[in-house]
């Protein structure tokens, strides 16, 4: 089992979702973050007052799949976050040790 | 799934009592057999709680206490106690025992006042008669003399219960028994009535209002067969359960068996929330002394008394029914609740109110000072709670207490409208900013009242698509029989039309992408939509849940306002009015920023072609004239130095304030500058003639007739302000944001006189005014000027020379 951790822009979420959910990948968790890579802040000036934005928001999308899958979920996420420009995010994939169904205890990767 | 107990149970109280009785029996044999046996005396069994008050729903549990008359009792008969409770659980019992002496249950315990309130319920069941005589002799002298202590320890319980739900009835999923409206609401101002009523001989139950005993036996009915549904003690009233009860009901409808359901929680919640306002009455020294302070802003029509507005003369409502606008007035200016006796005044008469306030006629000033006061929210609130909001917008009654079925919002479409207004009024930092700055905010609350009325109308099945075209339907229905003037109109259309614009380009379009900004700035048009547009945003979105404007998303949304702003401002200079349709307007309004065409009808452009004509005979041409709360003063000429400041300065002169301003000009060089003003001392509306002495001076002042400072020197200068309210000076030059002038952007505390100072202060430094902004709020004046020095941008040292006299002008009192 493989974990994947795609960092997107907000603006792609619903397309990101969408487009895994026609895969037949059901099951994710979502949150909103902030952070930056290469695509550093700017400042920002209103009413005279200079603030510097440097963390942008993003929004984190995580996935536990079959290894068999990892190749077909991230070309996926990729195709479908892509905009070809600075800032589009980054995704990152890492071995799972175990899964398990709170309600049951089952465990594996029946849980997925 | 079929819940056929709901229909069933013809009498809630009936079937609540059978049970009790059928757990008595039981409770006696278990008692006969393996209790009493082992402790003939010094012993007796005691239903407390709902048990106690035979309301004992199915799974509920079943609350004992267990008298002891001292504690040696219990410790000495531990096993037969133990069996008898072991019996009682064997026969599907989910007992709740306590076993105490009557000494305990004669002290208040400040940390289970559940123990001391359930003993107001407490009911003989079996075991040492003589014991239970004792408590019951003693314990109503004990709540006599402790009632200020249970009281308050019950208030508190009650606050934390309806703050876990937000305070309000409003729940899609409702707990029947926790939330606010719920039985144990009920159950509160039936223990408080107790508690208040109790003398030294006895506490009484008193009897609850026929009204609030239809809406308990209700929910007691729900509650009953929820429990029947579940299988336990489950009281959360979900989709799938509405879903059920509807199916069994006549006509089938979810959405109209949960009006039923509102308006019966409705009543208890009221019923609760008058308990606990008249302890907060009685509770606090200093809280009536506040009382006693508020009760001096009682007027003619209306007076204050326990925080409470009451009407003076209720007989009013029949010989002027618009005294219920006025009272609404007053909620809105001071923040205090129409009392109950005015609401109780008000209710029968909700039928002639609607017929009243049914014919087209102009009220929209009566409205417009209600939604513009502080406390708006809560006289909306006040005004949905008593029935007047649907007289006089009856249909916003088809939003009443309307479920909107996902997983995000959490309250009724009225609820969640009324939550926005609230948000909209106290939203935080910035966004609260912005709405100081925002000229109209009548119409931003007029507009968020009605955003989500066309909700009924739309299908839920489909994510309620074209709500936006039915609300707007009814809201334009409205504003025409309010006779709303067309200004207003339109920015409240604008708003209902575009109220999902900026939360859908936060969730789909790339904020960094300067296409994504200039499209939302073609959408809103001008900047003092935006403002109003972003304020709406954020009180819509935030009233969906408690959570759902987390500040990542506060965030999004304050950086797509700003970086419209700007887009905004870069196009004030650099997009004109380029090719127009031939005409009489299109000489004049060719050149002129395509602002001018966002912000003006085509009657006022007409207005400005004949006072263009007039100005070509006479060099200049001002036309003034009073508008609803304010003066406007326009002036077409051909562009002379020092212009602006010069007009500025003969307002100034006659003693007016300067509220707003613009100054374009067009590609032939003639300039149109607008100033709206406010006239303190009523100088033009009480003399006709000085308004014809102002618009020949400030002709004169142009053609250079007249001196400004002449003007000026008679006037008196305003007194500083006082520091709370002084705000300092910021100056900002940008020379990035037009191709072709330097911008500065001065925020000042306002004064009369203000803007000649800066204008001046400009033209003196050599600086030609091309593009002119001014709006004030709140003692606050926002100013942005274009301005170049021989037609091109301001050089640093320029910038430093100019910022040096702007500074001094903003502090020169």
């Amino acid at each position: 089992m493989k974990k994947i951790e795609a960092i997107v822009q907000p603006f792609k979420l619903d397309e990101v979702k969408e487009a895994l959910q026609a895969i037949g990948v059901e099951g994710m968790t979502i949150s909103e973050v902030r952070g930056h890579g290469r695509q550093k802040g700017h400042k920002e000036v209103y009413r005279g007052q200079e603030y510097t934005v440097d963390l942008l928001p993003k929004v984190k999308i995580e996935l536990v799949v079959p290894d068999g899958r990892v190749d077909e979920v991230t070309r996926t996420v990729v195709e479908a976050a892509r905009t070809g420009k600075i800032g589009d995010g980054k995704i990152f994939v890492l071995d799972v040790v175990e899964a398990i169904r709170i309600r049951n205890d089952d465990r594996g990767e029946s849980v997925l | 799934m079929a819940m056929p107990d709901f229909n069933a149970t013809t009498d809630a109280l009936i079937s609540l009592a059978e049970r009790a009785g059928a757990v008595d029996r039981v409770v006696w044999e278990a008692a006969a057999e393996l209790l009493f046996p082992a402790v003939p005396e010094g012993l007796a069994v005691l239903a407390a709680g709902g048990y106690g008050r035979r309301q004992l729903f199915p799974f509920s549990d079943v609350d004992l206490l267990l008298l002891c008359r001292n504690e040696e009792v219990p410790r000495e008969n531990k096993p037969a106690i133990s069996a008898f409770l072991q019996e009682l659980w064997d026969s599907g019992l989910r007992v709740s025992q306590s076993v105490r002496t009557p000494a305990e249950c004669l002290e208040v315990h400040d940390h289970n006042i559940e123990l001391n309130i359930s003993l107001l319920d407490q009911r003989f069941l079996a075991g040492d008669r003589p014991l239970f005589a004792g408590l019951s002799k003693k314990f109503p002298r004990f709540v006599q003399s402790n009632r200020d202590a249970l009281m308050r320890n019950l208030v508190r319980l009650t606050r934390e219960r309806h703050g876990k739900y937000a305070d309000t009835f409003y729940h899609l999923e409702p707990n029947v028994k926790e939330t606010p409206g719920g039985l144990r609401d009920y159950q509160f101002v039936h223990w408080m009535e107790q508690l208040r009523d109790a003398d030294a001989n006895r506490v009484t139950s008193p009897e609850a209002p026929p009204e609030l005993q239809q809406a308990f036996r209700f929910l007691a009915r729900l509650r009953i067969s929820l429990h029947a549904q579940a299988g336990r003690d489950q009281n959360v009233l979900t989709f799938d359960a509405q879903d059920s009860l509807a199916d069994s009901s006549e006509g089938k409808d979810t959405a109209r068996w949960m009006r039923e359901y509102y308006r019966q929680s409705r009543t208890v919640s009221r019923a609760a929330l008058r308990s606990l306002e008249a302890w907060d009455a009685q509770s606090s020294a200093l809280f009536a002394q506040f009382v006693g302070w508020r009760s001096r802003l009682s007027n003619a029509d209306f007076a204050v008394h326990r925080e409470r507005v009451h009407f003076r003369i209720p007989q009013q409502l029949e010989s002027d029914p618009d005294v219920v606008l006025r009272l609404f007035e007053f909620v809105a200016r001071h923040g205090i609740r129409p009392s109950s006796e005015a609401v109780n005044q008000m209710e029968p008469r909700l039928g002639r109110l609607r017929d009243h306030f049914a014919e087209p006629r102009n009220l929209w000033p009566a409205i417009n000072q209600i939604l513009s006061l502080n406390f708006a929210p809560l006289a909306v609130r006040s005004m949905h709670e008593t029935g007047v909001l649907f007289a006089l917008f009856p249909d916003l009654e088809q939003i009443e207490c309307l479920v909107v079925r996902d997983f995000y919002h959490r309250y009724t479409v009225d609820e969640h409208t009324l939550v926005a207004m609230q948000n909209a009024c106290s939203a935080p930092a910035g966004y609260g900013e912005i709405l100081q700055e925002l000229p109209r905010r009548g119409a931003l609350l007029f507009a968020l009242l009605f955003h989500d009325a066309g909700k009924a109308a739309s299908d839920p099945a489909r994510g309620y698509e074209g709500h936006v075209d039915a609300s707007l339907r009814v809201a334009e229905l409205a504003m025409q029989r309010i006779q709303m003037p067309p200004q207003d109109r339109d920015l409240v259309s604008f708003l209902i039309r575009s109220h999902l614009e900026l939360s859908s380009a936060i969730r789909s379009r790339d904020l960094s992408d300067p296409k994504t900004i200039h499209d939302v700035a073609q959408i809103v048009g001008t900047e003092e939509r935006l403002k109003a547009l972003t304020v709406l945003t954020y009180a819509d979105i935030s009233a969906v849940n408690p959570g759902a404007m987390t500040p990542w998303r506060s965030e999004q949304l304050w950086q797509l306002y700003l970086k419209v702003s700007r887009e905004l401002t870069r196009e004030l200079a650099a997009e004109r009015i380029a090719e127009t349709s031939a005409g009489p307007a299109a000489e004049l309004i060719e050149g002129l920023p395509v602002r001018y065409l966002r912000t003006h009808s085509e009657a006022e452009i007409a207005e400005h072609v004949a006072l263009e004509e007039r100005s070509r005979t006479r060099g200049a041409a001002v036309d003034v004239r009073s508008l609803e709360s304010a003066w406007q003063l326009t002036v077409i000429t051909g562009d002379r130095p020092g212009l602006f400041a010069r007009m500025a300065g003969t307002l100034a002169g006659f003693g007016m304030n300067i509220l707003r301003a613009e100054a374009f000009s067009n590609s032939r060089g003639q300039v149109l500058d607008t100033f709206v003003f406010a006239d303190p001392s009523r100088t033009l509306e009480l003399n006709a003639s000085e308004v014809d002495r102002l618009r020949s001076t400030a002709e004169r002042v142009i053609l250079g007739k007249v001196e400004v400072l002449d003007l000026l020197r008679n006037r008196p200068r305003p007194k500083p302000p006082s520091r709370r309210v002084r705000v300092p000076a910021t100056i900002r030059f940008d020379s990035e944001a037009s191709a072709t002038a330097t911008l500065v952007e001065i925020v000042a505390y306002d004064r009369p006189g203000l803007l000649y100072d800066l204008a001046s202060a400009i033209s003196s430094r050599g600086g030609n005014i091309e593009i002119v902004l001014i709006d004030t709020q709140a003692h606050r004046a926002i100013d942005v000027f274009y301005v170049t020095v021989d037609g091109k941008k301001l050089s640093a040292d320029q910038q430093t020379a100019m910022g040096e006299v702007l500074h001094q002008a903003c502090g020169a009192v």
